[in-house]
């Protein structure tokens, strides 16, 4: 089995990677907002069939759709948020998470009613792996891997040298403080409610790309997304490339010594062993 | 001077009449309710969505014919749709909301074998009658006292004959990849069995469900050189398994389920990934007047078995309580095998069957989904099975034993 521990590593590497783009914009929406915003599911599956939508529907190639589905999963974050969690957030990060499961599961079906559940793939040529040695990888998946490191490029980028994005970071780090230098907390709010929304689109089409995707596509990354949040740090950014890193290798390494089946209880393995030893995360709650 | 008061609110008359009025009421609904009530629980969300839709069409098909045709009983039937949403403990509530609050005497439609599974005790000890379409041997073997019917061959006999259908073809190393389900063991086992009686190597993997991926499962089961796999999920899974295993560059025989290997997952994948695939499935009768009029009530050339069977829960269901006279569960479970087999007269749908039950005849209730003869606990025999190759993105017929 040791024979394929550089397999499982290179598929690991490529999961996390994925799986830091989404992670990205639902710790950045807890750092701002402060609550755990679990529409990320459904989001994630609007930005699925926002990118079907464009290359399917209107034969967009992979990149300008995955910006459709930037654009359209920041516009329904945005405009959900206004609506159903903004009202709710004065009552408490716990009601308002609440609501954002309710949230998810409308947003869910509102897909399903337009889509219906079957399920669909993406117009693009399907290649077969490329062999190093020992090692396979799909150029497909090669590619899904530099596009989730340029976007988080850009993501640092735009938070270390753009004025909203130190905005951004003030208000996360102390909103007394960033009221105090007039920093509009509500603009940053919605700000961070589209682009935190829209990277998690993103993540929805970039995980369709190598498989298929149906009304429940955004569903089955919760968890993981979740679990490398917090083993990050919620509210960390750096700390979700981390966390994303960790619970993607760990869930395809830990085939080596647990049966496959299992393969979510590494996301649950991580969130208990980083709140028992370190509650804050790994990189703390600093959000950059 | 004397001042009328005067009072708004009820006085003893109105509260009386009121009263009176409350009494009536349910009186006058029993003098209407001779309707009868049944079910329907498909899985319309979740993973089993594909087929839900159609599945309840294909039944309340059947109702809506009975009712525009007279009715059932001298009353029409009633029919509440509700959700598994592919998920057991949403099951048990909507299960529970069919038979408390609706009271119906019928549950048709019941999908994933671990749903059956959750709702059943509570249908057979409100004396429900439950029609289900999952495949787990472990379900009939449950205490039902007769309240289970399933129209899906179970598993072992499921596997056995796509096994030996393996062998046929000349496998020399067989592999099963599937999910968690309540009979990913049996499966096993079983193949294993094969195996071993034909000499040949036979490797497992059971995975968990809903992952996007499944690159590290495929190298895993790849590892013993299989030249036939057999999947063990369900459509979207399947989907991505079928797309790792071709990309991991795979050249051996793939088979799996129709119901895993559906046209929905046909369209989602190119042709080359799915070309040589082998599906096999409960063959439906096609060419039946049942076949039929689940193509005519769906609107499509060719009828998902699940759809087909649920369209016959429904007139297994009707006839039944025609038979008995008695639309109650405990009457139609009573009653099934005196419609669905025997020496009556054959007949292929709920109305003809209707007519000569009027004229004091019997009948022997063959549907869409095959002959719906049942073993003394509930399981389906007779079947034929149906085993299509996927070429060019499309199921053409292979054999059929």
């Amino acid at each position: 089995m040791l024979d394929l521990l550089p397999q499982f590593l290179v598929n690991g590497i490529i999961t996390g990677a994925l799986l830091a783009i989404p992670t990205i914009g639902f710790t950045a929406i807890f750092a701002v907002l402060r609550f755990p915003n679990f529409a990320v599911a459904s989001h994630a599956t609007v930005g699925a069939f926002a990118g079907l939508v464009a290359n399917v529907y209107w034969g967009l190639p992979a990149v300008p759709s995955l910006a459709f589905a930037f654009l359209i999963a920041g516009i329904v974050g945005l405009v959900s948020d206004e609506i159903a969690l903004k009202p709710l957030r004065k009552h408490g990060a716990l009601t308002t998470a609440i609501a954002s499961i309710a949230l998810t599961i409308v947003l869910e079906n509102i897909i399903r009613f337009f889509f219906g559940n079957e399920l669909r793939g993406y117009d693009l040529p399907l290649v077969r792996d490329t062999r190093f040695g020992d090692v396979r990888v799909n150029p497909q998946q090669l590619e899904n891997l530099a596009l989730a490191v340029v976007i988080m490029v850009l993501v640092f980028t735009a938070l270390k040298y753009t004025r909203m994005g130190k905005a951004m970071r003030a208000v996360a780090d102390n909103p007394g403080l960033a009221d105090l230098k007039g920093i509009d907390a509500a603009l940053v709010g919605r700000v961070v409610a589209f682009a935190g929304m829209g990277l998690v689109g993103i993540g929805g089409m970039l995980f369709g790309l190598g498989t298929s995707i149906d009304p429940l596509t955004g569903f089955r990354f919760i968890l993981p997304i979740f679990a490398a949040a917090v083993v990050g740090g919620l509210g960390s950014i750096p700390g979700a490339v981390l966390g994303a890193m960790i619970v993607g290798v760990g869930e395809e390494m830990s085939a080596l010594v647990l049966e496959p089946a299992y393969k979510s209880a590494v996301g649950f393995l991580a969130i208990v062993l980083v709140l028992t030893f370190r509650p804050s995360g790994l990189l703390g709650e600093r959000a950059y | 001077m004397t001042d009328r008061i005067t009072t708004l609110g009820p006085n003893r008359r109105s509260v009386l009449m009121g009263g009176a009025a409350l009494l009536a009421t349910p009186a006058i609904l029993r003098a209407q309710g001779t309707a009868i009530k049944f079910g329907t629980l498909t899985p319309l969300t979740g993973v089993g969505g594909t087929y839900g839709p159609s599945m309840r069409d294909a039944a309340v098909s059947v109702f809506d014919a009975v009712n525009a045709a007279g009715g059932l009983l001298g009353g029409s039937i009633e029919y509440v749709s509700e959700d598994t949403q592919t998920n057991p403990e949403a099951a048990v509530r909507a299960v529970r909301k069919l038979i408390d609050v609706d009271g119906v005497s019928v549950v048709l439609g019941t999908w994933a074998s671990s749903v059956t599974t959750a709702v059943a005790p509570l249908c057979w000890e409100n004396d429900v009658m439950l029609f289900c379409v999952s495949g787990a041997d472990s379900i009939t073997r449950l205490p039902h006292m007769g309240y289970i019917a399933r129209t899906q061959p179970n598993s072992v006999l499921q596997i056995q004959v796509a096994g030996d259908f393996m062998l046929r073809q000349g496998s020399t190393g067989m592999a099963w990849i599937g999910p968690q389900t309540p009979f990913a063991q049996s499966s096993i086992d079983i193949l294993a069995g094969q195996a071993e009686g034909a000499g040949i190597g036979m490797e497992s993997l059971i995975y968990e469900a809903d992952k996007s991926t499944y690159r590290s499962e495929v190298d895993t089961i790849l590892r013993s050189n299989p030249d036939f796999i057999m999947l063990g999920g369900y459509a979207a899974d399947s989907t991505v398994v079928l797309r790792d295993i071709w990309q991991a560059g795979y050249e051996g025989k793939i088979m799996g389920p129709a119901y895993a290997v559906n046209p929905s997952v046909l369209d989602a994948l190119p042709d080359e990934v799915t070309e040589g695939v082998f599906t096999w499935e409960g063959a439906p009768a096609i060419g039946s007047t049942a076949y039929a009029n689940v193509q005519a009530a769906l609107g499509v050339d060719v009828v998902d078995p699940y759809s087909a069977q649920t369209y016959d829960h429904a007139s297994l269901a009707v006839l039944a309580a025609a038979a008995a006279g008695d639309a109650g569960g405990s009457a139609i479970k009573n009653a099934l095998r005196s419609i669905s087999q025997g020496d009556g007269t054959e007949v292929s749908d709920a109305l003809a069957g209707l007519e000569v039950l009027a004229s004091g005849g019997s009948v022997n209730y063959s549907g869409a989904s095959g002959p719906c003869d049942f073993d003394e606990i509930g399981d389906i025999t007779g079947t034929q099975f149906l085993f299509n190759q996927i070429l060019g993105g499309a199921p053409s017929m292979f054999e059929r034993v």
